[in-house]
C-alpha cells in the first residue's frame, strides 16, 4: 500500500483544486471540506412528531418514550406526500476523527496508533460511556468555563465566532433538515446552549482536538432501535506520519441488509481523504452487540488500533412499565389479552420491518432476529430492581434487554461493552518509524480488553498519554472493571478485533451464559431459546457476542409478576477474573504477568 | 525459481508484486461468475471416479509458480452443472482435487492412482461417512495406494450436505501440500414445487432471481440443500480454505528431484552416502504467506470457473446474487488453521455443520422441526469442518430506497407493490416489478431516497447530504451512488457524483452493489506479504435485470 499511497498523492492534489471552488458556497460548505451533519429534523423523525412518539428530550429514551407499537405517519415532503410506519426513535449524531495518536501500555511502552478519536460527546467518553447523543445535544456549542476540556483545547474563537447573530457562514454543526416542508437554516441556531458534549464542527478547531487524538478503542457508540443515525467521520490526517496519505473508512461490522454504499469498504465504495468528511447513514439494524472499525487496508488498519465499539438496545427496552414482553412482540388485540395497563395495541410483529416472520413456516425470513417465544413467560416491564442500591441506575431506569426476547429472558442491569483486540509492538515501531510492514511476520505482544492490559484494565480513570507536543490526550478511556451487586446481572458485550488469532476469555467463579451471538438471540426458528451457559468463549477476529455474568448463582423459578426472579443464593462477595487460558496472552511483552485479564468485583 | 533466491529478491520485487498485483486487478474479468462445479457419475450410473494424486505447479498473483501435490481426474470425466460441460476441464492433478457431486443413498465408489513422487503412499479419508477399502496396502488411518499402484474405497452416501476429503497419509504434508476435495451430497428427496416447497424451477420468481428473461441458466445442483424446505436456494458456491507455507513445497520439490538423481536404494555419487528412502520435509515451524480460496487468492480467486490459464486451480470465488435470492454458501475449512470468514451484506444462517442439520427439539405444526443453527456474520471454518448457510440481502430495513426512486424524478417514478402476505410480505415480486427492475423491493422505503436534491438548492428532500465525491477516493466497484440499477447514477443526487461507469469492475451495464467477504484474520487478506490479496472476494448483488450468468 505504500506505493500506492505515494501515487494516491496525485489524485488528492487534483482532488482539492475544486474543493477551493466549492467552499465559496457557505450553505453547502460551512467548513470548507469538513462538513458535519446531525440533521434538526427528518422524513422519519419530522418537526411535527406523531403524538405517540414526541421527540425524546433526554439521552436515555427508557424515561421519555414509550414502545407503543407501530404508527402509521403521512406528512410532505417538497409537496410530495409519504406515509411510512414509525415505531419512535430519535435522530442520533456522533462525530469522531481519523488519524493517528499514541497510547500506553501496561508496561509503560508507548505505542503509535493509527486510530479513531472523539469529534463530540468527548465528555461522555472520558466516563466510558458511548458518544452518541441526541441531535438536540450534539448540535450545542461545544465549550466548558476552563476553556479546556479532557486535555483538549476547546477553540478560543469558536463561542465568539458563533455569537447571537452571527453570520450564516458560521461553521458548525447540522446539515439541512427539514421543518413542515421548509428547510431550516442548516448553519447557525444562537438558541444552543453551550455544552462539554456537543460535537466540534469550526474546520479549525476539528484540527487542533482530532489530531493525535486517537484513542483506543476508537469512540463507543450505542443507540435506539428506530433510531436514525449519523456519523461523521472527519479525516484529519496523521501528523506522526506525514508522509503517508491514507484514506479512512467506518464499517459498521455485522450490520443486516447493509448498504455498500455507507459499508466502509473502498474497493466498494468510497473512502474520505484526508481534509475531508463524510456523514454515513443508517436507520439502527436490529438490536445486538456490533463493532466497528476502518476498512481501509485492514490488516494494517486494524492492527494499528482503528476500532471500536456499538451497541443497539432493543426497542423492547422502552415497553409501557406494567405491559407484557410477549405483547409487545404479538400485540394485545382481542384473543391475545392485555397486561398490566396499556391499552390494546400492536405489536412488534404488527410492522412488516420489526416482525420476524416464523409463523408461516414456509419460506420464511431465516434470518430475522427474534422469532417470537414458545409461549408468554407473562414478563412485565418494570423498573431497574436496584434503582436505589446501584448509583449508576438513575430513578426512573427501566429495566434493560440484550435482545426483543419477549420472555425477559436477557434482562440485565449493567451494561460491559468489552472489545479484545491484539497489539503487536513491532508493527507499530514499523509503522512509527517510515518503514514498510510485513503482514506474514505479524505476531501480537500484547493483549488487550478495551484497549488495555492487566492490571491497567482495572483502573478506573480514563489513561492519558504525552504526546511528542508535549500534551497529554486521553487515549485509553474505558477501564473494564466489572462491579455487581449481589444480585445484578453485567451484560457483556464482547468483541474480538484481532487481527491474527482466536482468543478465548474465561470466567473464574461466576458462570457465563451466552444469550446472543453475533448480534442475534440464541433462539431457534420455533422460539425456544437455546443459550450456553459455560465458563469460557472463545471468538475469533471479526466476531463478536453477549455473556450475562450473574452475580447470583441460584434464583427462584416461581415468576411473580412485576419483578425479576429472585435470588436465593447469590455469588459471595469479593473479586473474581476474567481473563485469557491462551496462557501466553497473559503477559505484557517481555513481563509475562498481566494481558487479557480483568476484575468482577461483587459486593 | 527457487524459494532462496525468491526471497533474496524479495525487495526487488516487492514492487514489481504490487505492480502485478494492481494490474492484474485492472484487467480482471468482472464478469467471472460461480456455482458449484464439480464431477459426478454418467447419468443412471453408479458413482464412481476415478482420481489420481499427482505432482505439478498451481500459480499465484505475486507471479510464483508454486510446486504442490493434488487429487485429479484419472481419465474422462462427466461434470456437473451440466452447462459446465463445454468449459470443464479435470487434470491428473488440480487444487482443490475434483468436488465429488452424488446424491444421497448412492453407493460411491473412489478408485485412486498413486501418481504422487517421492515414493510417497496416497491414500483419501472421507470423514463422516462410513468407508470400506480394498486394494493397496494397509496405512494407519485407511489402506493407502503404493507408488503407482491403486486403492479403491467405498461408501455410501448417507446424508445431504457439504463434506471434506483429504489425505489420510501424513496428513500434516500431504494436506498442506494440496491433497484435499469436498464432496457434496444432494439431497435425495429435496422439496419440490407446491406450497410450503421450494420454487418452482421453472416459475416467473426463480427464473426472475436467476435471470429475468433467461432460461436454462439454473445452475443449483438441486433445488434444496436438504430434505427440508427451509434449505430451498436459488444459488449455490463452494468455498475450500487453505493456507500454504511455500518453503515446505520448496523442500518437497527439491527432495523429490533428487530422488530422481539419487534414487533410493542407490548411492550419492559425490559423498557414497545412500539416497535417501523418503521424503523429509520438515513442516514446522509453520509460516504461510499464501492464503487461498478454492486454490486461488484473491484476486484471481475473482476469475472464471476453468479459466484456461489455471490449469491447475479450475474453481473461482466470486458469488453473485439478486436482491432477495437465497444463496446458499458451502464453506470447507481444509488448512490447519481456522479462518474467520466475513461475510459482508447480512448474517448466513448456518444449516449444518459437516452434513449435519441443525434442527430444533420441536416438531412443529407442519410436522417437522424447524431450523435451530446459529446466525452469523463471521462464519468459522475449523480444520476439515464443513458448513452450510444461507445468505441473502435485500436491503430491507434500510429507511431509503435501494433504487433512488422518488415521484420527483422522471424515470425513476416506478410503482412498488408488495405483497401483503405470505413469505414475501412486503416486497415487490410482481411481475411489474421485473419489467421494471426493482424486483423484490422492500416497499416500506419506496419514494425515499437519501436526498431528493442536492444540498444548497433547496430543501434536500432526505436525510442526509451525500459528500462531494472529489473528496472522497472511490474503489473499483463504486458504481458512484448509493443505489441499485443501471440508471442508478443519475438518481444519486450527491454534490459532484461520480460520472457513470467509472468502476471498472462492476460496469455500467452490471451496476451491482458490491460486499467484501473476507478472512477477518486481517493479515490472511495478504498475498506473500502484499496487500491486497490472499482470502477476500466480493459478492456483487446485482440489479434485477442483470442476467447473472455464472458459466462466464
Amino acid at each position: 500500500m505504500r506505493k500506492t499511497n505515494q501515487i494516491c498523492l496525485l489524485t488528492i492534489l487534483l482532488c482539492l483544486a475544486p474543493l477551493a471552488a466549492k467552499a465559496q458556497n457557505p450553505k453547502v460548505q460551512g467548513g470548507g471540506s469538513f462538513l458535519v451533519q446531525c440533521p434538526q429534523y427528518t422524513p422519519f423523525h419530522p418537526a411535527a412528531a406523531p403524538s405517540a412518539y414526541p421527540t425524546p428530550t433526554t439521552q436515555s429514551q427508557d424515561n421519555s418514550q414509550n414502545y407503543v407499537g407501530p404508527v402509521s405517519v403521512s406528512e410532505t415532503i417538497n409537496g410530495v406526500p409519504i406515509t411510512y410506519v414509525s415505531n419512535g426513535g430519535a435522530i442520533k449524531c456522533q462525530e469522531i476523527s481519523g488519524g493517528d495518536g499514541m497510547m500506553t501500555e501496561a508496561d509503560g511502552n508507548q505505542t503509535f496508533m493509527f486510530s479513531f478519536g472523539p469529534l463530540s460527546g468527548l465528555d461522555n467518553i472520558k466516563h466510558g460511556l458511548p458518544g452518541t447523543l441526541l441531535n438536540s445535544d450534539f448540535n450545542g456549542v461545544y465549550s466548558d468555563a476552563a476553556g479546556t476540556h479532557n486535555g483538549y483545547y476547546n477553540s478560543p474563537t469558536l463561542p465568539s465566532v458563533c455569537a447571537a447573530g452571527a453570520p450564516s457562514s458560521c461553521p458548525t454543526a447540522g446539515a439541512a433538515g427539514i421543518a413542515g416542508g421548509a428547510i431550516t437554516d442548516p448553519t447557525f441556531d444562537p438558541s444552543r446552549p453551550p455544552n462539554t458534549n456537543a460535537a466540534i464542527a469550526d474546520p479549525a478547531t476539528i484540527m487542533t482536538v482530532g489530531v493525535l487524538n486517537g484513542s483506543i478503542p476508537a469512540p463507543l457508540m450505542a443507540f435506539d432501535e428506530d433510531d436514525e443515525f449519523f456519523l461523521t467521520l472527519s479525516n484529519v490526517g496523521m501528523i506522526m506520519r506525514p508522509d503517508l496519505f491514507e484514506q479512512h473508512t467506518v464499517h459498521f461490522h455485522g450490520y443486516p441488509n447493509a448498504s455498500s454504499y455507507y459499508d466502509g469498504v473502498p474497493d466498494a465504495s468510497w473512502a474520505i481523504n484526508i481534509g475531508g468528511s463524510a456523514t454515513y447513514y443508517y436507520m439502527a439494524p436490529d438490536a445486538g452487540t456490533y463493532f466497528w472499525h476502518c476498512h481501509v487496508t485492514p490488516p494494517e488498519h486494524l492492527q494499528m488500533g482503528m476500532v471500536g465499539q456499538l451497541y443497539v438496545r432493543p426497542r423492547q427496552n422502552r415497553v409501557t412499565l406494567g405491559n407484557g414482553l410477549y405483547q409487545s412482540l404479538v400485540g394485545c388485540l382481542g384473543s391475545n389479552g392485555c397486561i398490566g395497563a396499556g391499552a390494546s395495541q400492536a405489536g412488534q410483529q404488527s410492522d412488516l420491518r420489526t416482525a420476524c416472520n416464523t409463523s408461516s413456516r414456509t419460506n420464511q425470513d431465516i434470518l430475522c432476529s427474534t422469532p417470537v417465544p414458545q409461549a408468554d413467560s407473562h414478563f412485565t416491564q418494570i423498573l431497574d430492581p436496584f434503582i436505589g442500591t446501584d448509583p449508576r441506575i438513575p430513578a426512573g431506569t427501566r429495566l434493560k434487554y440484550a435482545y426483543n426476547d419477549g420472555d425477559g429472558s436477557t434482562w440485565y442491569n449493567v451494561d460491559v461493552p468489552l472489545q479484545i483486540h491484539g497489539f503487536d509492538p513491532n508493527f507499530h515501531f514499523v509503522g512509527m518509524t517510515f518503514n514498510p510492514e510485513g503482514f506474514a511476520d505479524m505476531k501480537d505482544k500484547y493483549f488487550l480488553l478495551n484497549g488495555r492490559s492487566y492490571p491497567d484494565t482495572v483502573g478506573a480513570q480514563a489513561i492519558g498519554t504525552e504526546d511528542t507536543d508535549g500534551r497529554t490526550r486521553f487515549s485509553q478511556p474505558l477501564p473494564s472493571l466489572i462491579a455487581l451487586y449481589q444480585g445484578e446481572r453485567a451484560l457483556l458485550r464482547l468483541s474480538d478485533l484481532d487481527v491474527t488469532e482466536y482468543q478465548t476469555l474465561a470466567s473464574l467463579g461466576i458462570p457465563m451464559q451466552l444469550v446472543g451471538y453475533q448480534a442475534k438471540l440464541l433462539r431457534d426458528q420455533a422460539g425456544n431459546n437455546l443459550p450456553m451457559t459455560t465458563n469460557s468463549v472463545t471468538l475469533g477476529g471479526g466476531e463478536s457476542l453477549d455473556v450475562i455474568l450473574d452475580s447470583c448463582l441460584v434464583r427462584s423459578t416461581t415468576v411473580v409478576a412485576g419483578s425479576v426472579p429472585a435470588c436465593t443464593t447469590p455469588v459471595p462477595k469479593g473479586t473474581y477474573f476474567l481473563y485469557t487460558p491462551n496462557l501466553d496472552h497473559l503477559s505484557n511483552d517481555a513481563e509475562n504477568f498481566g494481558g487479557l485479564m480483568t476484575e468482577v468485583v461483587v459486593q | 525459481m527457487t524459494y532462496l533466491k525468491m526471497k533474496a529478491r524479495k525487495v526487488e520485487l516487492q514492487l514489481a508484486r504490487i505492480v502485478v498485483i494492481v494490474v492484474s486487478t485492472l484487467l480482471l474479468a468482472s464478469t467471472g461468475k460461480a456455482a458449484t462445479p464439480g464431477i459426478t457419475a454418467a447419468a443412471g450410473g453408479a458413482s464412481r471416479f476415478n482420481l489420481t494424486a499427482a505432482a505439478n505447479y498451481i500459480s499465484q498473483p505475486d507471479g510464483m509458480q508454486i510446486y504442490s501435490w493434488g487429487y485429479g481426474c484419472a481419465g474422462a470425466a462427466t461434470y456437473a452443472p451440466a452447462t459446465f460441460a463445454s468449459v470443464g476441464f479435470c487434470p491428473t492433478m488440480q487444487i482443490p482435487g475434483p468436488t465429488l457431486i452424488v446424491t444421497e443413498g448412492q453407493t460411491v465408489t473412489v478408485t485412486l492412482t498413486n501418481n504422487l513422487p517421492g515414493r510417497a503412499n496416497a491414500s483419501i479419508v472421507f470423514p463422516g461417512f462410513n468407508v470400506s477399502a480394498t486394494g493397496g496396502a494397509a496405512g494407519l488411518q485407511t489402506r493407502e495406494a503404493l507408488p503407482g499402484g491403486s486403492v479403491t474405497y467405498t461408501f455410501q452416501a448417507t446424508t445431504p450436505g457439504t463434506r471434506a476429503y483429504y489425505s489420510g497419509t501424513q496428513p500434516d504434508f500431504q494436506i498442506e501440500m494440496g491433497l484435499y476435495g469436498a464432496v457434496v451430497v444432494l439431497p435425495s428427496s429435496a422439496p419440490g414445487t407446491g406450497t410450503g416447497q421450494c420454487a418452482s424451477l421453472g416459475s416467473d420468481i426463480a427464473q426472475v432471481r436467476l435471470g429475468a428473461g433467461n432460461t436454462g441458466h439454473d445452475l443449483r445442483l438441486a433445488s434444496a440443500a436438504y430434505d427440508h424446505p427451509e434449505t430451498c436456494y436459488d444459488r449455490e458456491y463452494l468455498f475450500q480454505f487453505m493456507e500454504l507455507d511455500p518453503r515446505i513445497h520448496r523442500q518437497a520439490e527439491e527432495q523429490a528431484l533428487a530422488m530422481v538423481t539419487c534414487p533410493p536404494g542407490g548411492t550419492n555419487t559425490t559423498t557414497g552416502d545412500p539416497c535417501p528412502m523418503t521424503l523429509n520435509v520438515m513442516t514446522e515451524p509453520y509460516r504461510p504467506v499464501y492464503y487461498l480460496i478454492n486454490g486461488r487468492a484473491m484476486p484471481d480467486d475473482m476469475d472464471a470457473d476453468y479459466a484456461p490459464n489455471y490449469t491447475h486451480q479450475p474453481y473461482n470465488g466470486n458469488p453473485h446474487m439478486h436482491p432477495g435470492d437465497l444463496v446458499l454458501v458451502r464453506i470447507v475449512g481444509q488448512g490447519r488453521w481456522a479462518h474467520p470468514f466475513h461475510e459482508h451484506g447480512n448474517h448466513v444462517r448456518l444449516l449444518a455443520r459437516d452434513g449435519n442439520l441443525i434442527l430444533s427439539q420441536n416438531v412443529g405444526t407442519t410436522g417437522r422441526a424447524d431450523l435451530a443453527g446459529r446466525m452469523e456474520f463471521t462464519t468459522d471454518t475449523y480444520p476439515g469442518q464443513a458448513m452450510d448457510g444461507i445468505f441473502y440481502w435485500s436491503g430491507k430495513g434500510l429507511g431509503w430506497d435501494i433504487y433512488g426512486h422518488t415521484p420527483a424524478f422522471a424515470g425513476a417514478n416506478v410503482p412498488c407493490n408488495p405483497n401483503t402476505s405470505g413469505p414475501n410480505a412486503g416486497f415487490d415480486t410482481s411481475s411489474t416489478a421485473i419489467a421494471n427492475g426493482n424486483y423484490f423491493e422492500w416497499c416500506a422505503d419506496h419514494h425515499h431516497p437519501l436526498e431528493q436534491n442536492p444540498l444548497g438548492q433547496i430543501a434536500s428532500g432526505g436525510p442526509v447530504a451525500q459528500f462531494d465525491s472529489t473528496i472522497a477516493t472511490h474503489g473499483l466497484w463504486d458504481a458512484g451512488t448509493p443505489y441499485l440499477g443501471e440508471n442508478a447514477t443519475t438518481r444519486n443526487k450527491g454534490a459532484t457524483p461520480l460520472a457513470p461507469g467509472k468502476a471498472s469492475q462492476n460496469p455500467l451495464q452490471e451496476s451491482g452493489i458490491a460486499f467484501m467477504w473476507h478472512s477477518h484474520n486481517e493479515r490472511e487478506i495478504t498475498t506473500n506479504d502484499i496487500f491486497p490479496g490472499g482470502m477476500l472476494m466480493m459478492m456483487l448483488v446485482d440489479p434485477p435485470d442483470f442476467f447473472i450468468d455464472e458459466t462466464l
